[in-house]
């Protein structure tokens, strides 16, 4: 059974034809089911708990990535499978899995093409796509078997599922995260960047001041000690084929 | 769809690594490290790097400073920039004109000169042998 659940801000009249699209091109696919609107001051995860409770096994978010981010959460360790319907066009989310924007998504959706995904974990918050962490001293402890001590100028991000660029690509079904630390050297012939890569299943980071950690580019955290893990293949997603993994 | 990368692992100038460093896949190092070092895959220490570790990898090529036990299953390449001390053991050894080594080395596929220093490493580094057997 699909549930879909239509983000808040879908309410505005101006995504009126882009929902009308939707809903008819899904029908023609076989695939409607329920529709639940999210509002403003209901808390997205408890509703979506609630479906999942009931005997929804596909939770389809429908709108940006911030509903997917809910959904992420909401879905937690239950394998309820889960599909993303973008609307709108700044979605990192989409582009990575491989999801058009808008109408042409549904028929990913139906392709139903499902991958088991890796997420990370800090603090007890879940992410898909990565932390950037604030620059500061910091010592970052991995597995418990060896640390590593950053320079206050670098800046640090973990990585699960990213872009590609000039570390590479991460790989959000091996099992493990990455750090990516980068720092800047000036010398005679100018700026050179310096970029270290540690993949890692469990790690401690511990800095000299609290700092911020932003996850997936949206909610941010403050500390001074976080603890991050790898949960491997946790996330089971609908993904299209030009994916970034 | 994009393919996927390998795991490498890199250590830039300027961060710094303690510990027992086990690495699944190929590492360069241009930082330092000091501990152990045990990767299932390619060593690559740069000319800048210092490491004070005791080593095992499959292949390596070194041109930076490396003070410590080495064993290197199959080529080790000591570049001209590199200066090693300690005892080492690798299947096949090229030295680079002006490369420094200070200690013994052994040939072939005989016993590593020193065990590892950490506990986990020597585990980790055991239990690879055994699945090689």
């Amino acid at each position: 059974m699909y549930s879909y659940f239509y983000d808040a801000f879908l309410q505005d009249r101006k995504y009126e034809r882009d929902i009308a699209l939707l809903e008819t091109r899904l029908t023609d696919l076989g695939i409607m089911g329920k529709i639940t609107r999210l509002a403003l001051f209901r808390d997205g995860v408890e509703v979506i708990r609630d479906e999942i409770a009931d005997g929804a096994d596909t939770i389809v978010a429908v709108g940006d990535d911030n509903t997917l981010r809910r959904a992420i959460e909401a879905v937690g360790d239950t394998r309820t499978v889960l599909g993303y319907l973008p609307l709108s066009n700044k979605s990192v989310f989409a582009e990575l899995l491989g999801i058009p924007t808008g109408v042409a998504a549904c028929d990913i959706l139906s392709a139903r093409l499902v991958q088991d995904i890796d997420v990370g974990e800090i603090n007890s918050r879940r992410f898909l796509h990565a932390l950037e962490v604030d620059a500061a001293d910091a010592v970052i402890s991995c597995e418990d078997l060896f640390t590593v001590t950053v320079p206050g100028k670098a800046s640090i991000s973990v990585r699960n599922l990213a872009f590609p660029d000039d570390t590479g690509v991460t790989d959000p079904t091996d099992g493990k995260l990455v750090f990516v630390i980068r720092q800047s050297h000036f010398s005679f012939f100018g700026r050179k960047s310096e970029v270290s890569k540690i993949p890692f299943k469990r790690a401690h980071i511990f800095t000299d001041k609290h700092v911020n950690i932003t996850i997936d580019g949206g909610e941010k955290l403050q500390g001074k000690e976080f603890e991050i893990r790898a949960i491997p293949g946790r996330l089971r997603l609908v993904t299209g084929k030009e994916r970034k993994f | 769809m994009a393919k996927t990368g390998g795991g490498e692992t890199v250590v830039a100038r300027g961060v710094k690594v303690e510990g027992d460093f086990i690495v699944e896949g190929n590492i360069i190092i241009e930082g330092e490290v000091r501990g152990t070092i045990v990767a299932s895959g390619d060593l690559q220490i740069g000319p800048e790097a210092k490491v004070d570790a005791d080593i095992k990898a499959e292949s390596a090529t070194i041109a930076g400073e490396v003070r410590g036990n080495m064993r290197i299953n199959a080529k080790l390449d000591l570049l001209p920039s590199s200066k090693f001390t300690g005892d080492l053991a690798a299947e096949i050894l090229s030295v680079g004109a002006g490369a420094q080594v200070n200690g013994t080395v052994r040939m072939g596929v005989e016993e590593p000169p020193k065990p590892a220093r950490g506990k986990r490493a020597q585990a980790a580094s055991s239990a690879s042998d055994e699945e090689a057997e």
